[in-house]
């Protein structure tokens, strides 16, 4: 799977002109890479994973093709875009426990096969015995690695990481950033993240930098 | 002072609502009236008719509710809700009448398009199934529960997160239905508890839109038990204050056994939160147009009124009438006695309702929030029609029958609850930054009260205001226990005149009682619109 970007560009909509946030640029995110983006707030680096994982709010406007294995995905719904998102919030569902958090991103399959992904999906987190529990029941970390884990059960074929790890206290990041990216390289997953943390940058990783006129440019 | 602070709201809310519910007490062990309404011959018909329209309209309207928010689609419906909870529900129920009987504008308008010449010979109002009530309860109620959920999808603790965990749940491939039923309806339903009991109460034990709309032979049993309670004959109205008791009864029953049941079902549901992705479109363009229609159906109501208010003559199958006459809307004007009741109540119970509870807010300690807000809820969930035999019972006993003392606390009590409950929420959350600021500028209490705080609480104050005065003008049955024949009301006007045959005069009265908690609240949006924006 690779994620290519052609022209993309986010317009932040108005009257009587349309502003671009970020200008038409284009870039090629390889199986199991993360590629960094960065800017300040309000530069439309969240805007531009809106767009490319498809729910982009009616004030902005995003231009270009977003082509998965070299199909452009523009224009279908985000439940059959097959791109993961993780927020700077976990958004595991409360009125779930973990287990089901887990079950509702496993594609149809038999209940035995799906169970016994969920436990093996737990285990890879070092989770085991936690399906029951109620999300609120755990700590910050664990959340994470249990978001991490949902997105990555539903099969992506990309997945946008903004600003997972802002959240999280300081000595917890570098053992999530790992784990994370462990896991994207593992199943060989092309990702983006934006940041405006350096440290979130993984070892070797390519960097695209926002300028303040909204044009993409390499680190 | 700050226990002070808590009096006048103690005193027109508490206080009323704990002496209703105290001289309740001693109906419970009138056995002998209980007996006599078992053996009333229209009682287990009538028992069957309250289960019938509370539940099946509760469950209608439930779904309708949930299936219009979901078709919008995240725009925000709770602004135009609103106008909706403005209409009184006998003045809707009379328009409906209007609308749906033999002869009225619905029957027309097919009798037009397919030739008819008489009027069809089915009943459609005050049928012996109850359905032109549960009908008329689902119209009124759906927009109630659309705008309780609205405000809550709305409410800045509960938006970001569902705005986020509905990006994921479609990221992980569930489609928009999915992502509703399994992920936002689930959080809902639990916050919006209270307003759900408030309906299934209100369905099974409505009377005045009963009376107007609802079935006679035999009645529900909120109306057998009514009946009772205004005769002369104690026994009688004993026997009507036991059917009160039996009706509550019956209430706290069925949240028990939907507590119940929904404790049993509990592993069937988290079983189909957990179930697979469904990228599945679910509902089509048909479920786009139930708001409007819902709209469309308000504004037929208001305009049969209009015309039937001004119809001297209307033969079948005409769709206006061909002579028509001012003569009813003279009629009101030469009385103006129960419009000025229903303004001037309304008025000064709204007006008490604000001061008692800003006061209330502003000094109380807050730590009787708590109590406070019990006691709201207990006004607006508890059966009215319990709270105002309670309330009956107690001025009798103080000898207060029929003096405007009774009217104006039986009016104020809901007003005041249903008052505090919406004012209370944005008051509290109101950023104590401001006041620092305030005094940093060296400015005192009151001026920070009169020129910050208010001032920037002036949408939710003027909105409580709005619904505390469309409250009081549509109360029924509380006001026409309390005023004993003394006093007339709008909706006490209409409700006698539903069962007489001045059909003009009924429309008017219909007219009046929509206008003004529809002004008011037409008022209360423009005065409490921020100055910065844009009309």
């Amino acid at each position: 799977m690779t994620l290519v970007l052609r022209d993309a560009a986010v317009n932040l909509r108005g009257m009587p002109l349309t502003r671009p946030l970020i200008r038409p640029f284009s870039v090629s995110v390889q199986p199991g890479e993360i590629l960094t983006i960065m800017g300040p707030s309000g530069s439309g680096k969240s805007a531009l994973l809106s767009w490319i994982g498809g729910d982009l709010p009616g004030a902005m406007q995003g231009a270009g093709e977003v082509l998965l294995n070299g199909v452009n995905v523009i224009g279908v719904p985000p439940e059959r875009r097959r791109i993961g998102r993780l927020f700077q919030d976990d958004y595991l569902f409360p009125h779930m426990t973990v287990g089901e958090n887990l079950l509702f991103a496993i594609p149809a399959a038999r209940r035995e096969v799906r169970l016994e992904m969920m436990q093996q999906a737990l285990a890879d987190a070092g989770l085991d015995g936690y399906a029951d529990r109620a999300p609120q029941t755990l700590s910050g970390g664990q959340r994470a690695r249990v978001a991490l884990m949902r997105t990555l059960l539903s099969g992506p074929a990309a997945v946008l990481l903004d600003e997972p790890f802002s959240r999280l206290d300081q000595d917890l990041r570098s053992t999530i950033r790992s784990f994370t990216s462990d896991h994207i390289r593992d199943r060989q997953v092309p990702a983006i993240l934006v940041t405006h943390d350096r440290a979130d940058v993984p070892p070797g990783g390519r960097v695209l930098a926002i300028s303040a006129q909204g044009d993409m440019h390499h680190v | 002072m700050r226990t002070l602070a808590t009096l006048p709201l103690a005193v027109v809310l508490l206080l009323p609502l704990l002496a209703s519910l105290l001289f309740i007490m001693p109906g419970v062990a009138d056995l002998d009236s209980f007996r006599a309404l078992a053996e009333h011959p229209q009682f287990w018909g009538a028992l069957a008719l309250s289960l019938a329209t509370g539940l099946t309209s509760t469950a209608v309207s439930l779904v309708l509710a949930l299936v219009m928010i979901f078709a919008a689609r995240g725009k925000n419906l709770s602004s135009r809700a609103g106008l909706f909870l403005a209409v009184p529900h006998v003045s809707f129920a009379i328009g409906l009448a209007f609308l749906i009987m033999p002869a009225g504008l619905l029957a027309r308008a097919v009798a037009l398009a397919a030739g008819w010449t008489m009027p069809p010979q089915w009943v459609t109002t005050q049928d012996p199934w109850g359905l032109a009530l549960t009908v008329a309860l689902v119209l009124k109620e759906t927009p109630f529960l659309v705008w309780t959920f609205a405000n809550l999808l709305a409410r800045e603790d509960l938006a970001a997160g569902f705005a986020g965990q509905r990006a994921v749940a479609r990221s992980l491939g569930h489609g928009e239905a999915s992502t509703f039923l399994r992920v936002i309806v689930p959080q809902l339903l639990p916050q919006a508890l209270g307003p759900l009991i408030a309906v299934l109460a209100y369905g099974m034990t409505v009377v005045d839109m009963a009376l107007v709309i609802g079935p006679t032979q035999p009645p529900t049993l909120a109306q057998l038990a009514w009946t009772g309670l205004s005769d002369a004959e104690s026994a009688t109205a004993a026997r009507g204050a036991a059917g009160v008791l039996v009706l509550c009864a019956v209430v706290a029953a069925i949240l028990a056994a939907a507590s119940v049941v929904l404790k049993c079902s509990r592993p069937h549901l988290h079983r189909f939160y957990a179930a697979s992705p469904r990228p599945g479109e679910g509902l089509g363009g048909a479920a786009q147009l139930l708001w409007p229609a819902l709209l469309a159906v308000y504004v037929a109501v208001a305009a049969v009124m209009l015309l039937q208010s001004a119809a001297a003559q209307w033969p079948f199958p005409d769709l206006l009438p061909n002579v028509s006459t001012l003569r009813a809307w003279t009629h009101l004007l030469s009385d103006p006695r129960p419009v000025m009741t229903s303004v001037v109540l309304a008025l000064s119970t709204t007006a008490c309702a604000i001061a008692a509870t800003v006061i209330w807010l502003e000094l109380a300690p807050r730590a009787m929030d708590r109590v406070m807000t019990m006691c709201a809820l207990t006004a607006v969930t508890v059966p009215m029609l319990l709270i105002a035999l309670g309330e009956y019972r107690a001025f009798l006993a103080l000898d207060l029958t029929g003096t405007a003392v009774a009217l104006w606390t039986a009016h104020a009590v809901p007003v005041c609850a249903y008052v505090f409950l919406l004012l209370a929420r944005p008051y509290r959350a109101y950023g104590t930054q401001w006041a620092a600021v305030a005094a940093g500028l060296q400015q005192g209490r009151a001026r920070f009260l009169w020129r910050v705080k208010w001032p920037m609480l002036k949408g939710p104050m003027w909105a409580a205001a709005a619904v505390g005065f469309a409250v009081s003008v549509g109360q029924y049955v509380p006001a026409q226990l309390a005023a004993a024949g003394r006093f007339s009301t709008l909706p006490m006007e209409a409700v006698t005149l539903s069962s007489g045959g001045n059909r003009p005069l009924l429309a008017v009265y219909g007219i009046a009682l929509m206008a003004l908690p529809l002004g008011a609240f037409l008022f209360a949006a423009r005065a409490g619109r921020s100055r910065w924006s844009t009309p």
